[in-house]
């Protein structure tokens, strides 16, 4: 049997020398194959090119952010007027009837519209056909338009608010065919290549035609590239004219028709056909074109929008229709015209919109120039928990805390405060951030007084002397030590001198009068420098020191007295963290600027859960919370009673530094803290208080967003008795001027004033008798 | 029945702690220009201290669908997303002492006893008078406490637990 092998291996190689004979008597030949292996092995290169590329992941997709979806129910605080914004940012059409996905009818108060479906974290939201009306501050009710039932919840498309790309990075939004409408795709091949479906990547009878146009103008007037080659084009080869690369795409052409179906091919191009630059960022594909242009997606575009988009195939630049609007109009005109021509729209469509307006959107939606401070924020979130190269190049989707009804509020509240003080202090900034209390997600965050600039982010980097704003430290830290101190404690606030180190420290007041003596809640809500002077001394700088390390002031302070007025560096971020522990009534809550964040293909990645701790006990929180009601209600930032009702129990603080040079106001609702400042960048005086700038500007925020009452958590080891205010003694209906304060029950409470007529007992609030 | 359930959940929550409600700006928007009575006249007198009767919560509906949501998902043993619905609905109605306190069992279920005690605490911030629901938070911390060997912790909670029955 071996022996058998062997002699066949023998005569085949007889063979083989035979025909290695033949071979060296016709050497063309030989030159001739190796160079049709060289060509089939090129070829079969290429090949594995086009493979490689259209199999594999083929375009690195920027990170795309968005705010928080709008979610609808009855009793949500929202206006008529905060809803059509938020849908016209959207790209909502406001129509007669809505019929369609993104469509939306109004009168008056009352809205018919059609949601966009959407994948969320949880899944798919699918397109909704609601009602909705309004009260004049609240949504009244909410409904399923196609048989009247009450519905319980509904839940928007989030506005996209910026993507995170490289410089010069191509972005697109990917779709597939069945997402682009059929007349988009009839419209493209019309225009660019009218017998792409029967062509095999390249059509001889075009470059013919092309190369007699060319030859006969003398220059290159016209293409004779089908899609495939296009497409080719982009995908694989440079931007060279040569040759040699035109060449190369033909032959990739044939292999890409080859290797895949039409309609895959055709919806690659979709997809990566460049359409518009936006800064540093190229616009890609009809998806992101669709965007970026008309804020909504291509299946909600009208028959002139779509023609405008295919026309703009040809010369991106050239017929960009922000810049040369005549000029792309006429393009999409010509468009229209071939559709009709081919029969693709009747007549009639044709008519009308020819004459149809362009229809653009003003800003380029989803770049990150709308809201570029709290983008920052984000960015710095997502550089903690991922990879630079991740966030530019799979496409991950990241939803956001940002509540775009919050972000413009507080926008033009800046705005309105402070452009009218700019003649006299061109050089005044301003900053604010919003949190909501109880689950610490931002809200709104402004960097500086201009909205979309991206320069240096206040709330976030600048760090300045907090003067008051951190007093509730040393007023909390003798708080919980109940048996000394309660919210009627006398405190002296005559003048004080103090020697430390051989330096003598004599704090004066704002307003430069001493006040003798004062109840604890009066110093604080009237912001008495001395006062509180004397009571951090007493306390010693460093309890207040670890008070205010439990509340999440992390840095190191001086442990000097001039801490208990503020002469601290804080950023606005570090003074929400702060005041965050009081509004949330005592628990420590982490911010998050970030919900979720979602693969390319919806698969969550990441959740950023709730978390609280407990960092005040719930007695000393009820406490220091009433006293910065106090504040609201009677002290430093009473103005604020002009504008709201006393009943919604809104809290804060003010703080002002030496000479005006910062004016800090901290204040919150029962939903959510809104921390603004507003000073100089060179840190000089610009001439406003506390009161006078940060609080109004804060005030504009919360008339305009809607204030929500609050009321305090009262925990059972605390009770309320009435006080004498002249005295600051325990009172009943025998005293005439008395205040209702909350005292905790095992600690210290005054002596019965002396205008009482019998015992004084616990006084009950209405809501709990 | 499930739907009854949480129905009154919130409706009762809706009673004892303290639900959203808001009051307009006096002036803003709809009388510009027009001052009210200054600072002096603004300063309470304490007569006038009223803490207005809360409403009952207008988001209940939104609450209770959610809740449904939570319950589907915690059935077909996806814990991610039961938290992040409940989550959801703490936005909405953010003082309800009984979503602290479902969040705080979940997050017991997701091996997170810190949180959960400290959910569970902050439950019982909101739920004054509700003294089956303060039992079950002190439960809840006892059991966290337990996993987290706070033996002490564990006893003193469970005691706390006892007391209000």
């Amino acid at each position: 049997m071996a022996r058998k092998k062997r002699t066949t291996r023998r005569r085949s190689a007889k063979k083989r020398r035979k025909s290695k004979r033949r071979h060296s008597r016709f050497p063309w030949t030989k030159i001739l194959l190796s160079l049709l292996v060289v060509l089939v092995a090129y070829v079969a290169f290429l090949d594995f090119q086009v493979y490689r590329q259209f199999e594999g992941k083929r375009w690195s997709l920027p990170a795309r952010v968005y705010a928080r979806p709008l979610e609808l129910y009855a009793g949500l605080r929202l206006t008529s007027e905060q809803f059509a914004s938020e849908l016209r940012a959207l790209g909502y059409r406001s129509v007669r009837v809505a019929r369609k996905a993104g469509e939306v009818s109004r009168n008056g108060n009352r809205f018919q519209l059609i949601s966009r479906p959407f994948v969320f974290w949880d899944g798919q939201e699918s397109s909704q056909s609601v009602r909705v009306a309004f009260s004049s501050t609240h949504l009244k009710s909410l409904q399923d338009d196609r048989n009247g039932s009450a519905l319980a919840l509904a839940r928007f498309d989030p506005l996209e608010i910026g993507s995170i790309h490289t410089a010069r990075q191509e972005d697109r939004i990917l779709l597939r065919l069945d997402e682009i409408p059929d007349i988009l795709v009839e419209a493209l091949i019309a225009v660019e290549d009218r017998n792409y479906y029967t062509h095999h990547g390249i059509s001889p009878p075009a470059i013919a035609r092309a190369l007699w146009v060319n030859l006969s103008s003398g220059r290159v007037v016209q293409g004779g590239s089908t899609l495939t080659q296009q497409l080719v084009k982009n995908f694989f080869l440079s931007n060279r004219r040569s040759l040699w690369r035109k060449f190369n795409e033909a032959i990739m052409s044939l292999l890409l028709e080859s290797r895949y179906e039409k309609d895959e091919i055709l919806q690659a191009y979709l997809n990566e056909v460049y359409l518009a630059q936006d800064g540093q960022r190229a616009i890609h594909g009809f998806g992101l074109g669709s965007r970026f242009f008309f804020q909504r997606p291509p299946q909600e575009l009208s028959t002139a929008q779509i023609a405008l988009l295919v026309g703009m195939v040809k010369g991106p630049s050239y017929y960009d229709p922000r810049r040369h609007p005549d000029r792309a109009r006429e393009r999409r005109n010509l468009v229209l015209r071939v559709m009709h021509e081919q029969g693709i729209i009747d007549r009639a469509q044709y008519q009308k919109s020819r004459t149809e307006k362009l229809g653009l959107v003003k800003a380029a939606a989803g770049t990150s120039k709308t809201f570029p401070a709290f983008l920052d924020m984000v960015r710095r979130q997502l550089r903690r928990d991922y990879n630079e190269s991740d966030l530019v190049s799979e496409g991950l989707r990241i939803f956001t805390t940002l509540d775009p009804q919050l972000q413009w509020a507080l926008q033009k509240s800046l705005d309105q405060h402070i452009r009218p003080a700019l003649k006299k202090q061109p050089q005044l900034q301003g900053a604010g951030l919003v949190t909501h209390s109880a689950n610490g997600e931002v809200l709104a965050l402004a960097g500086g007084r201009e909205a979309g600039f991206a320069g240096f982010n206040r709330a976030l980097d600048a760090r300045r002397h907090v003067g008051s704003l951190i007093k509730p430290a040393v007023y909390l830290t003798a708080l919980e030590q109940s048996t000394r101190y309660n919210l009627a404690s006398l405190i002296d606030d005559d003048a004080l001198e103090y020697e430390q180190s051989g330096q003598l420290w004599k704090p004066n007041n704002y307003d430069r009068k001493f006040h003798g003596q004062v109840m604890l809640y009066q110093a604080l809500a009237n912001s008495y420098n001395v006062a509180t002077a004397r009571l951090g001394l007493d306390l010693g700088v460093n309890a207040v020191i670890r008070t205010l390390q439990r509340l999440s002031v992390d840095q190191a302070l001086n442990p000097y007295p001039s801490l208990f007025l503020g002469a601290t560096d804080l950023s606005l971020l570090d003074v929400t963290r702060l005041y965050l522990n009081f509004a949330s009534g005592g628990f420590q809550v982490p911010l998050r600027s970030i919900r979720e964040v979602l693969d390319a293909g919806g698969v969550p990645l990441q959740r950023y859960q709730l978390s609280v701790e407990r960092v005040i006990d719930p007695a000393p929180a009820y406490l220091i919370n009433r006293a910065l009601q106090m504040v609201v209600a009677e002290g430093s930032a009473r103005s604020l009673n002009r504008r709201f009702a006393s009943a919604l129990g809104l809290a804060g603080k003010t703080g002002t530094t030496n000479d005006l040079r910062d004016s800090w106001f901290a204040g919150y609702d029962g939903e959510k803290l809104a921390v603004i400042w507003m000073g100089r960048d060179d840190n000089q005086p610009m001439g406003l208080s506390g009161a006078s700038g940060a609080m109004q500007v804060w005030a504009g925020l919360f008339a305009s967003a809607g204030a929500v009452t609050q009321q305090l958590a009262q925990p059972d080891s605390v009770e309320w008795y009435r006080v004498d205010r002249e005295r600051a003694g325990l009172a009943d209906t025998g005293c005439k001027d008395t205040v209702q304060l909350p005292f905790i029950e095992s600690g210290s409470k005054p002596a019965t004033a002396p205008c009482a007529q019998g015992r004084p007992r616990r006084w009950l609030p209405e809501w709990l008798q | 029945m499930k739907r009854v359930i949480s129905l009154l959940v919130v409706l009762l929550s809706a009673c004892s702690s303290a639900p959203r409600h808001t009051l307009p700006p006096v002036v803003d928007g709809t009388q510009p220009g027009r001052p009210q009575p200054e600072a002096a006249d603004s300063v309470e007198r304490p007569d006038r201290v009223e803490v207005p009767v809360p409403p009952p919560a207008p988001s209940g509906g939104a609450v209770v669908a959610l809740l449904d949501r939570a319950d589907a998902y915690h059935q077909s043993g996806d814990i991610g997303n039961e938290a992040a619905t409940v989550e959801r609905a703490l936005r909405i109605d953010p003082n309800n002492g009984r979503l602290w306190n479902r969040l705080a069992a979940i997050r017991l279920d997701q091996g997170q006893p810190r949180q959960a005690e400290q959910l569970a605490l902050k439950s019982n911030a909101l739920s004054r008078g509700e003294t089956r629901l303060q039992a079950q938070n002190w439960r809840l911390v006892a059991k966290a406490r337990w996993s987290m060997n706070d033996s002490v912790g564990a006893r003193a909670a469970e005691k706390k637990a006892r007391a209000l029955h």
